[in-house]
């Protein structure tokens, strides 16, 4: 049974860089770019990952959506490079971080005007912001099902079989579609490197632009966010290590000390 | 953590999306699949040739070629970026690359007929069938043209006769071209591995180069087919523009190996304290780290520009000389300066420095010696041989 997969993807800044380069801009508190790379969210690509194993099984078709700036375009290339069938940029000329409820309300205008879908599957969260709630509002906005954490996708007996993890194990769900899939990451979903061939055929292929005009949604209302999320601090935790002996004339007295000064620290029992 | 390429310049900027995206296919798959063992196959004087499939399937084997053969038809920075990323992990395998991509698939496709064409380049850039390129003999190196090994018509074909000597890939290859006389004119042939009469010895006790394999050929009355001769090939220079292709890759691949050893040092030097200092600190070791970013970045800047101009079809074999040259000789003076940083570690095989430094005494050697190119540049600048 083929299935007609979307994969939203996002692009960020690597979080692989090392330490001593990442800087915060406390006054508009965004991460500073510096030397550092953007890439594709590695949970997208997880994502990614997962739909392009499932079409192998299934058949169907991949296209891959982002909503991004200019840039995007370089992970829309390199999810054609991996394989996927079609890709589309919707081009965000508005705020860098657009809040997750915006960025859901855009992907799902975008999905709408695609026409019918069987899943889509995204990031369980981006490894920027980490707030991970964009899944769950596109469900929403979709009007269909959503589950997360998913890290194994199978063709079903009437729809998808999941393997999602939970805080104690995993759970095997059974999904009817349409759905909303979040992806984490597992050793069965490490994204493939793509062929150089493959790379090359990528910048040739065409890849479609929309605007949010394009699209019909309200872009001066999308473009001002929905206020229901703001970031009011951005900083560089400080680490300190302290190293305290406590004594006491015998391993009760030691003991007791010890915990009074746990509670004194974490301010908790 | 991974290997970082150097970019003091910000030449990065000056790559398109794709050549960066075609590096990084590269680094990814080095770091995943050859990285981990490449220090073992080193010391046991293996070639990893069960990589050799999947190398072809990455796309980097005669990467620079037509799509129509079955071939990634990159342009020629992409291809240079991927020869810089496989010598970074090993001279070795970028050796395989060159020699099958721009010593094999080039000849064929330069010099061979559209048969030979189609039968060969598919089947070489998947990695299914492997070439090795047979020009130096025991008894010329830097002087192919009086080499020994000859051709001779006979109905239906040729009689080869002959030994040529240090043949990467040799005692591996489906398929050999080998340059002989024919006539008293440099000419290409074909020569399956299995013909009658044809043998290889491996070169054992290698001290550099150590994850590749190196051979003896050897042709006894060997039947070559009328079919198998490369047509359009014609007199030395037809071995040398090969070379001129392989020689551009090394250019890119020696920057790879410098790199590499860079890289490992400026790391090494932030973490190692001495005199309660890391030793990156003091002002020996800072002039060390700057020569050795300098000479990369000037090299890297060699490079583009003889890649772009390569793309545009009018790039001069005598400025490929100078870039193998300066390249190699920056490579193994950056490898020789790290492995001081490095101090004791950097005589093991747990750092990749000493192991560069070894390669690149070979890469030294071949594709045309530093002191040929010297030659090479000389006579150019002054219009006056100074070979013989
Ligand atoms: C690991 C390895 C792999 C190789 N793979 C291949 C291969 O796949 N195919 C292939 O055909 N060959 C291959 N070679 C051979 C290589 O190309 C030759 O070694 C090289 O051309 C030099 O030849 P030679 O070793 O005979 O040195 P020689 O030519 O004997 O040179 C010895 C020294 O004399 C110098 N010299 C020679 N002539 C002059 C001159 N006129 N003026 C000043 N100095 C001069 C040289 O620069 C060198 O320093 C390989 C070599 C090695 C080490």
């Amino acid at each position: 049974m083929p299935v007609n997969i979307i994969v939203c993807v996002k692009q960020i800044l690597d979080p692989e860089i090392p330490s001593r380069d990442f800087r915060v801009d406390a006054e508009q508190r965004e991460a500073v770019r510096g030397a550092a790379n953007l890439v594709t969210n590695i949970f997208c690509e997880n994502a990614l990952e997962t739909a392009l194993q499932l079409k192998e099984k299934s058949g169907g078709k991949i296209t891959v959506i982002s909503y991004g700036a200019d840039s995007t375009e370089d992970a829309l290339r390199k999810a054609l490079a991996m394989k996927a069938d079609a890709a589309i940029h919707i081009l965000n000329d508005g705020q860098a971080h657009p809040d997750p409820l915006s960025v859901a309300q855009v992907l799902a205008a975008a999905i709408r005007k695609l026409g019918e879908f069987d899943v889509v599957m995204l990031g369980r969260e981006s490894g920027d912001w980490g707030v991970g709630q964009t899944a769950g509002l596109l469900a929403e906005e979709l009007g269909v099902a959503a589950v997360a954490f998913v890290d194994k996708v199978e063709i079903g007996a009437d729809g998808l079989q999941l393997k999602r993890q939970t805080d104690v194990g995993y759970e095997r769900v059974a999904a009817t579609m349409p759905l909303v899939i979040s992806i984490t990451n597992d050793e069965h979903n490490v994204p493939r490197i793509p062929k150089t061939r493959d790379v090359m055929m990528s910048f040739r292929q065409p890849l479609t632009k929309w605007t949010l005009e394009d699209l019909g949604v309200n872009a001066a209302e999308v473009r001002a966010g929905n206020h229901y999320y703001a970031v009011v601090d951005l900083f560089i935790p400080v680490q300190e290590l302290n190293c305290e002996f406590v004594d006491g004339d015998t391993l009760e007295a030691r003991v007791e000390k010890f915990a009074q000064r746990i509670i004194e620290v974490t301010g908790s029992m | 953590m991974s290997f970082t390429s150097v970019d003091f310049l910000e030449i990065d900027a000056l790559l398109s999306e794709e050549e960066l995206l075609s590096r990084k296919s590269v680094r990814d798959f080095v770091e995943a699949e050859i990285n981990p063992l490449i220090a073992e196959c080193y010391e046991e004087g293996k070639f990893p040739d069960h990589l050799i499939p999947q190398l072809g399937e990455l796309g980097v084997l005669g990467a620079n070629l037509p799509e129509e053969y079955g071939c990634a038809g990159l342009n020629n920075v992409a291809y240079g970026l991927i020869m810089q990323e496989l010598e970074a992990c090993d001279s070795g395998i970028r050796s395989f690359a060159s020699v099958q991509g721009a010593l094999c698939m080039y000849p064929i496709y330069a010099f061979g007929n559209e048969e030979q064409r189609r039968k060969y380049l598919k089947e070489m850039a998947a990695g299914r069938l492997i070439g090795c390129f047979g020009l130096t003999e025991p008894n010329f190196g830097s002087n192919p043209a009086d080499m020994l090994t000859k051709a001779d018509r006979v109905t239906g074909g040729f009689i080869l006769n002959g030994a040529k000597a240090w043949i990467t890939n040799g005692s591996i290859a489906d398929v050999a071209i080998v340059w002989a006389k024919l006539d008293g004119e440099i000419r290409g042939f074909l020569v399956d591995k299995d013909t009658r009469g044809f043998s290889t010895r491996l070169t054992k006790h290698k001290l550099s180069l150590r994850a590749s394999i190196t051979s003896e050929l050897l042709f006894e009355d060997c039947l070559i087919p009328e079919e198998n001769l490369l047509e359009k090939s014609n007199g030395l220079k037809s071995p040398l523009m090969c070379l001129t292709q392989a020689r551009y890759g090394i250019a890119w691949g020696a920057l790879g190996a410098a790199m590499s050893c860079y890289d490992t040092a400026l790391r090494y030097s932030q973490q190692r304290v001495q005199f309660g200092r890391p030793i990156g600190g003091f002002q020996l070791t800072q002039e060390k780290l700057v020569k050795m970013v300098t000479g990369i970045s000037k090299a890297q800047l060699l490079c583009l520009h003889l890649g772009r101009k390569k793309d545009t079809g009018n790039l001069k074999p005598v400025q490929v000389s100078m870039a193998k040259m300066n390249n190699v000789a920056m490579a193994l003076e950056v490898a020789r300066t790290s492995r001081s940083i490095l101090g004791a570690n950097g005589i093991t095989g747990e750092y990749p420095i000493m192991r560069h430094m070894a390669n690149l005494e070979s890469v030294y050697t071949y594709e045309g010696t530093h002191e040929i190119h010297t030659l090479i540049i000389g006579q150019s600048i002054t219009g006056q041989s100074a070979f013989g």
